[in-house]
C-alpha cells in the first residue's frame, strides 16, 4: 500500500491579541464566571446526580447483580444442571448439586455461590439457563464491602434478592 | 470379499459383515442406538436406516449383510428425511428433562438430535406419557423410564453377558417401559456397565450421580488397579478429582465391559491420601521437605547398613507398583542395599471373589509382573519371620498396606522395627507406624506399565500431575539410590522400561511404541 | 499606664489582623471549592451538617480541621526528620508575619492618642515584605528537599528557580509605585493614593501604574504558586509535588500557607495599586466630589466605610485568585521560564525607565 500524503492544517498564526494573552484570560474568565452565575441561580440543571439520595434509573437491559428465581413453593428454580458455570467465562460460579427428596425436583443446587469479584457481568450464565432460574435484573451493582467473603454471594443471599 | 460401493466409495469388506460395520471402515458413520458391537443385534431402533439400491424400502444397516456389488447410500433425502422421522418419534414421549441428566453431554439424543433431527416438536407438552422417574433398580443403576427409548441394549447385556437377565420391557405401545421384576433388583457384579451402554439417560450410574457435568471431565487412557485382569479404563477426572472410570474397548481383555467393583477404585485416588513427606521425630510426624525427607531415610538406611550388616535391612514391594517401579525398587535391594530380603506382600480386599470373566482373586494389578522380574512372594513370609525375631532394622514398605494382616496385626509387626519407611499413596496401618513417609502418585498421576494376570502388559497413561507434593515412586527411588551413591540416570517410566526391555528376559523387545494402546503379552513363565 | 494601653492597643491590633485572616482563610477554602464546583457545572461539598444545615457546604472546612486534627501525624522513614518537620512552618510563619506592615485603616484618634491601624508601621515596610516573601521559598524548598524523594525533589527545584525568577520581576514592578508616591513606608503610599489625579480620577496605583500593576499581579501570582504557576505542585508529572509526603496535620499546615498568601497577596495588591483603605471620594469628614459637592459624615461611618473598602478590595482580589485558578491551565515549565526572563524582566526595566521619564516630564 501507498503510503498516501495527508496535509494536516496548521494552526492559524495567532493575531497581536491573542499573543498577548491578558485580553484572553479576561474571555475566559467570562466563561468561567458565566457557568459558575447559571449555575447558582438554576442549581436544577447541574447534571450531578446526589447518589444515595438519587439514583440513576438503570435501563432495563442493564446487567446488574444476579439472583436466583423462586419457585411457587419457595424452593429455588435452579436444577443444578451447571450450565451457568460452564458459560461463565471467568468462573466464578460455583455448583455442588444435591439430591431432592422430592422426585419431581429431583436435582436441586446444595451450594451455589457466585464470585462477585471474579464476575465481569457479562450476562452469558442468563443466557445459559435453561430454567430462567438466574436473572441480572436487580438494577445493583457490587457493593463495596470490608472483605472478599463478603462478596462471594452464597445461595440463600441470591434468592433473597 | 465382498466389494460393496457406500455413497460412491467402493471398499471390500470379510464375508457377513454387516453395513453398519462396514461402513464404520469406509469412514462413514450411520447413526444407530440399539446395535452394540459386543451384543447380538436387535434392529428395533430403526436409527440406522439406509437406501440399498435395488431394494424397494430402506433397510436397518445393522442387521442387513454386505454382499458383493451391493449400492448403499446413507446421504440421500430419502434416508435423512427417515432418520429424522425415527428421532422425532423416539423424542415423542422423552421428557427432556436435560438439566437435570447426568448423560448431557454424552447423550445419543443429544448428538444425534443435533446432526440428524433439528426438528420442532409436533406433540404437546401435555400429551406426553409420564413413566417412573428416579427408580433404584439395585446394583450401581438408577432408572428413568420416562428417558427410555426401548433399544433393549440392556436386556441383551443382561441376558447375554451376564446371564442373569433381570431387565424386562413391560406394558405395550407408548405406555412400554423397561423395568425390573417385581423384588429382584439388579444382583450381578457388572451392572456398571448398564449406565455406558445406555445410549440415552435411562440408566445412569449411582455413584456418579449429580457429581459432575460430563463435558467437565477429561480423560486418561489408563488400566483398573482393582485386580490382576487388568480392564483397560479411561479414568474422568476435573481438575485434581477422579470422578468415575469407565471401560476402554479391549478385545483381548474385557472387550467394553468392567466390574462394579473396579468402577469405584478410583476413591482411593482421591480420599486420605499422603500428600507430603513426613519424617517422624521422637514419635511425632512432622512434614518435611523432600530433600530433607530423601536424605534422612537415605542416611538411616546406610546406618543400618554399615552397623548391623546388610541382612538387618528388607524391602517389602508391593505389585500396586508398576513394572519400571518394581524395576527399579529390585535394583534398590540387590545393588544399593545388597540385601537379601527382597519380597512383595499382595493386597486383599473384600472376599477375595472371583469369577470366569473379568473379576480375579487376585486383588493386585501387577502380581505376574512382579513375579516376572523376579521378586518373589515367598520371600516375603520370610521377611516376616525375622522382623518378628527382631532382626530387621530397617524396613522399606511399598504400599498401603501389608498383606492380610490386620491394622492391629500390622502396628504390632512393624513395632519391632526400629525404622519403617512408606512408600505409599494411602493413610492406614502402615502409614500411622511408620518413622518416614514418602508419598507417591496415584494411578493416575503417573504413567507405566501393569501386567495383568496373563502375562499382558499395558500401558496406563498420566492424567495430571501427581497431588500436593506427591511424586511418582520412580523419581522417590531414584532419589534414595543416588544418596546411596549409586549414581543412577534419573529419567522417565519410558527409560526404566527401556532398561527393562534389555535386561529382563520376558520383556525382551518391548517398547512403550510396541505395546501401544492395548498391550503385549510378555514371554517366559512367572 | 500609657505603657500598658500601648501594649493593649498592639496586641489587639495583631489580634484583629491575625482573626481576620485566619477566618478569611478557612472561607477561602469554601470559596475555592464551591467556586470551582460551579464553574464545572458540578454542586461541590454541601455534605456536612450542623444541626440538619448544610448551607451550601459551608462546614466543610470544619470537617476538614477536625479531620486533620485527628488523622496518625505520620513521619515517612527515609526523610531528614529536623527538616522534615521545619519546613511547612517555614511555609506558614512568613505569610502571617507579613500582615505586619500592612495598614487596614486610616489612623484613628482614641482618647488623645494616634493610633495607626497597623501592626507596626515600619519606614522600610515593602523591604520588610519582599524579606518576607523571599523567606517562603524555603519552607518549598526544604519540604522538598527533607522528604528525600524524588517528586517532592523536582516539585522544590521548580518551586525555588520560579520563585527566584519572579522575586525579581515583583520588586521591579513595585519600584515604579515607590517612585510615583516617593515612599516605601506602606502607611505613606496608602496615604498618598487618596489624593486625586488632575481633580478627578483618584490616584490609584493603577492609575498611575498600569503597567506595573499588571507586572506586580503576574509575579505575584507566581510567587504564590497558583495556577497557571502552580508548577510546584503539577499533579500531572509530579505528584503533588513539594507536600508529596506530606500527611495530616502537616499537610494542613501547607494548604493553609497557600491561602495565607493569596490574603496577603490581595491585601498587598489593594494596598499599593488600589488605594488601601481609601474609599474614592471620602475624606475624612465626608464625601468630596470632584464638582465641589460635599456630604459629611460623621467620623465613625467614614472609618467603617475605609475598611469596608479594603475588605471589598481583599475579597475581590482572593476571589481573582480563585477564579483564575479554574479558568487557566498550568503552563508548561519552560514557558514560565520565558515568561519570567524574557517578557517580565525587561517589561519591569521599561516601566521603570518610563516612570523615571514621565516624572521627569512632569516636574
Ligand atoms: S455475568 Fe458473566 S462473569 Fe458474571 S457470573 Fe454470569 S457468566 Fe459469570
Ligand atoms: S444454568 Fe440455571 S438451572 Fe442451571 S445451574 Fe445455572 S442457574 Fe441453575
Ligand atoms: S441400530 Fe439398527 S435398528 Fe437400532
Amino acid at each position: 500500500m501507498a503510503i498516501g500524503i495527508k496535509k494536516v492544517a496548521r494552526p492559524r498564526r495567532m493575531s497581536m491579541g491573542e499573543t498577548l494573552y491578558l485580553l484572553e484570560i479576561v474571555k475566559g474568565l467570562g466563561v468561567t464566571m458565566g457557568h459558575l452565575l447559571r449555575n447558582i441561580v438554576r442549581q436544577e440543571n447541574i447534571p450531578t446526580i446526589e447518589y444515595p439520595e438519587v439514583r440513576r434509573v438503570m435501563p432495563p437491559r442493564f446487567r446488574g447483580l444476579h439472583r436466583l428465581m423462586k419457585r411457587p413453593d419457595g424452593s429455588p428454580r435452579c436444577v443444578a444442571c451447571f450450565c451457568c458455570s460452564t458459560a461463565c467465562p471467568a468462573v466464578c460460579i460455583t455448583i455442588v448439586a444435591g439430591e431432592s427428596p422430592d422426585p419431581k425436583v429431583e436435582k436441586y443446587p446444595v451450594r451455589f455461590d457466585i464470585d462477585m469479584l471474579r464476575c465481569i457481568f457479562c450476562g452469558l450464565c442468563v443466557e445459559a439457563c435453561p430454567c430462567d432460574a438466574i436473572r441480572m435484573d436487580t438494577g445493583w451493582f457490587t457493593p463495596p464491602e470490608n472483605t472478599r467473603e463478603k462478596l462471594i454471594y452464597t445461595i440463600d443471599m441470591l434468592l433473597e434478592k | 470379499m465382498p466389494n460393496f460401493t457406500i455413497n460412491g466409495i467402493s471398499v471390500d469388506v470379510p464375508q457377513g459383515t454387516t453395513i453398519l460395520e462396514a461402513a464404520k471402515t469406509a469412514g462413514i458413520e450411520i447413526p444407530h442406538y440399539c446395535y452394540h458391537p459386543k451384543l447380538s443385534v436387535a434392529g428395533n431402533c430403526r436409527m440406522c436406516l439406509v437406501e440399498v439400491e435395488k431394494f424397494p424400502k430402506l433397510q436397518i444397516a445393522c442387521n442387513t449383510i454386505v454382499t458383493d456389488g451391493m449400492a448403499v447410500k446413507t446421504d440421500s433425502e430419502k434416508v435423512k428425511q427417515a432418520v429424522t422421522g425415527v428421532l422425532e418419534f423416539l423424542l415423542i414421549h422423552h421428557p427432556i428433562d436435560c438439566p437435570i441428566c447426568d448423560q448431557a453431554g454424552e447423550c445419543g439424543l443429544q448428538i444425534y438430535y443435533m446432526k440428524y433431527g433439528l426438528h420442532k416438536s409436533r406433540y404437546a407438552v401435555e400429551d406426553k406419557v409420564h413413566k417412573k422417574k428416579v427408580q433404584d433398580i439395585g446394583g450401581q443403576i438408577i432408572l428413568d423410564a420416562e428417558r427410555c427409548i426401548l433399544c433393549s441394549r440392556c436386556i441383551r447385556f443382561l441376558q447375554e453377558v451376564t446371564g442373569t437377565g433381570e431387565l424386562e420391557f413391560f406394558q405395550r405401545g407408548d405406555h412400554s417401559e423397561i423395568s425390573i421384576f417385581p423384588g429382584r433388583p439388579l444382583d450381578n457384579r457388572y451392572t456398571g456397565n448398564l449406565a455406558d451402554i445406555c445410549p440415552v439417560g435411562a440408566l445412569t450410574s449411582k455413584d456418579f450421580r449429580f457429581k459432575c457435568r460430563v463435558w467437565l471431565l477429561r480423560g486418561a487412557r489408563s488400566i483398573c488397579p482393582g485386580c490382576a485382569n487388568g480392564c483397560n479404563v479411561e479414568a474422568h477426572f476435573k481438575e485434581e478429582i477422579l470422578y468415575r472410570l469407565k471401560p476402554r474397548q479391549n478385545d483381548e481383555v474385557n472387550k467394553t465391559w468392567m466390574c462394579d467393583p473396579g468402577r469405584l477404585e478410583y476413591k482411593k485416588a482421591n480420599e486420605a491420601r499422603l500428600l507430603t513427606p513426613v519424617n517422624r521425630e521422637n514419635g511425632i510426624p512432622k512434614a518435611a521437605p523432600w530433600e530433607a525427607a530423601l536424605s534422612s531415610v537415605a542416611f538411616r538406611l546406610w546406618e543400618m547398613v554399615e552397623k548391623h550388616g546388610p541382612g538387618s535391612v528388607a524391602v517389602i514391594a508391593s505389585p500396586q507398583f508398576s513394572n519400571e517401579e518394581l524395576f527399579l525398587a529390585r535394583k534398590l535391594a540387590d545393588e544399593v542395599l545388597r540385601t537379601p530380603h527382597l519380597g512383595f506382600s499382595l493386597r486383599t480386599v473384600g472376599d477375595g471373589f472371583a469369577d470366569d470373566f473379568l473379576i480375579k482373586a487376585d486383588k493386585n494389578p501387577n502380581t505376574r509382573g512382579a513375579k516376572l522380574l523376579g521378586i518373589s512372594e515367598e520371600k516375603f513370609d520370610d521377611i516376616v519371620q525375622n522382623v518378628a525375631d527382631g532382626k530387621i532394622r530397617a524396613l522399606l514398605v511399598f504400599g498401603n498396606g501389608i498383606a492380610d494382616l490386620s491394622d492391629a496385626e500390622t502396628g504390632r509387626l512393624l513395632a519391632n522395627v526400629p525404622f519403617v519407611v512408606q512408600i505409599a499413596t494411602n493413610e492406614g496401618a502402615v502409614s500411622r507406624a511408620a518413622h518416614a513417609i514418602l508419598p507417591s502418585a496415584s494411578f493416575v498421576e503417573r504413567g507405566g506399565t501393569f501386567t495383568n494376570h496373563a502375562g499382558r502388559v499395558q500401558r496406563f497413561w498420566m492424567g495430571f500431575p501427581p497431588r500436593g507434593k506427591a511424586r511418582s515412586a520412580i523419581e522417590i527411588i531414584t532419589g534414595l539410590a543416588n544418596r546411596l551413591g549409586a549414581g543412577w540416570k534419573s529419567g522417565g517410566e519410558a527409560q526404566v522400561f527401556r532398561a527393562i526391555a534389555q535386561s529382563e528376559a520376558p520383556f525382551a523387545g518391548m517398547s512403550y511404541e510396541s505395546l501401544g494402546e492395548l498391550g503385549q503379552t510378555a514371554g517366559g513363565k512367572g | 499606664m500609657s505603657g500598658l494601653f500601648d501594649l493593649a492597643v498592639a496586641v489587639a491590633r495583631i489580634a484583629i489582623m491575625l482573626i481576620f485572616c485566619l477566618t478569611f482563610v478557612v472561607v477561602l477554602t469554601w470559596a475555592e471549592r464551591k467556586g470551582a464546583a460551579y464553574m464545572q457545572d458540578r454542586r461541590g461539598p454541601n455534605r456536612a451538617k450542623i444541626l440538619g444545615l448544610t448551607l451550601g457546604g459551608i462546614f466543610h472546612p470544619l470537617a476538614d480541621a477536625i479531620k486533620f486534627l485527628f488523622k496518625e501525624d505520620f513521619i515517612p522513614d527515609h526523610v531528614h526528620r529536623l527538616f522534615y518537620q521545619m519546613a511547612p512552618m517555614f511555609a506558614l510563619a512568613p505569610a502571617l508575619m507579613t500582615i505586619a506592615v500592612i495598614p487596614f485603616g486610616p489612623p484613628v484618634t482614641i482618647a488623645g492618642k494616634t493610633i495607626p491601624l497597623q501592626i507596626a508601621d515600619l519606614n522600610v515596610g515593602i523591604l520588610y515584605v519582599f524579606a518576607m516573601s523571599g523567606l517562603t521559598v524555603y519552607g518549598v524548598i526544604l519540604a522538598g528537599w527533607a522528604s528525600n524523594s524524588k517528586y517532592p525533589l523536582l516539585g522544590g527545584l521548580r518551586s525555588s528557580a520560579q520563585m527566584i525568577s519572579y522575586e525579581v520581576s515583583l520588586g521591579l514592578s513595585i519600584i515604579g509605585v515607590v517612585m510615583v508616591f516617593r515612599s516605601v513606608k506602606l502607611s505613606q503610599i496608602v496615604a498618598s493614593q487618596g489624593e486625586l489625579l488632575w481633580g478627578i480620577v483618584p490616584q490609584w496605583g493603577v492609575v498611575v501604574q498600569p503597567l506595573g500593576f499588571i507586572l506586580f499581579l503576574v509575579a505575584l501570582y507566581a510567587e504564590a504558586n497558583r495556577t497557571p504557576f502552580d508548577l510546584p505542585e503539577g499533579e500531572s508529572e509530579i505528584v503533588a509535588g513539594f507536600h508529596t509526603e506530606y500527611g495530616s496535620f502537616k499537610f494542613s499546615m501547607f494548604m493553609m500557607a497557600e491561602y495565607f498568601h493569596l490574603v496577603v497577596g490581595s491585601l498587598l495588591v489593594a494596598t499599593l495599586f488600589f488605594g488601601g483603605w481609601q474609599f474614592p471620594y471620602l475624606a475624612s469628614s465626608g464625601f468630596v466630589l470632584p464638582g465641589g459637592f460635599s456630604i459629611g459624615l460623621p467620623g465613625a461611618v467614614v472609618l467603617l466605610l475605609r475598611i469596608g473598602a479594603l475588605f471589598a478590595k481583599v475579597v475581590f482580589f482572593a476571589w481573582l485568585f480563585i477564579w483564575v485558578r479554574w479558568t487557566i491551565p498550568r503552563f508548561r515549565y519552560d514557558q514560565v521560564m520565558r515568561l519570567g526572563w524574557k517578557v517580565m524582566l525587561p517589561l519591569s526595566l521599561l516601566n521603570i525607565f518610563a516612570t523615571g521619564i514621565a516624572l521627569l516630564l512632569v516636574a
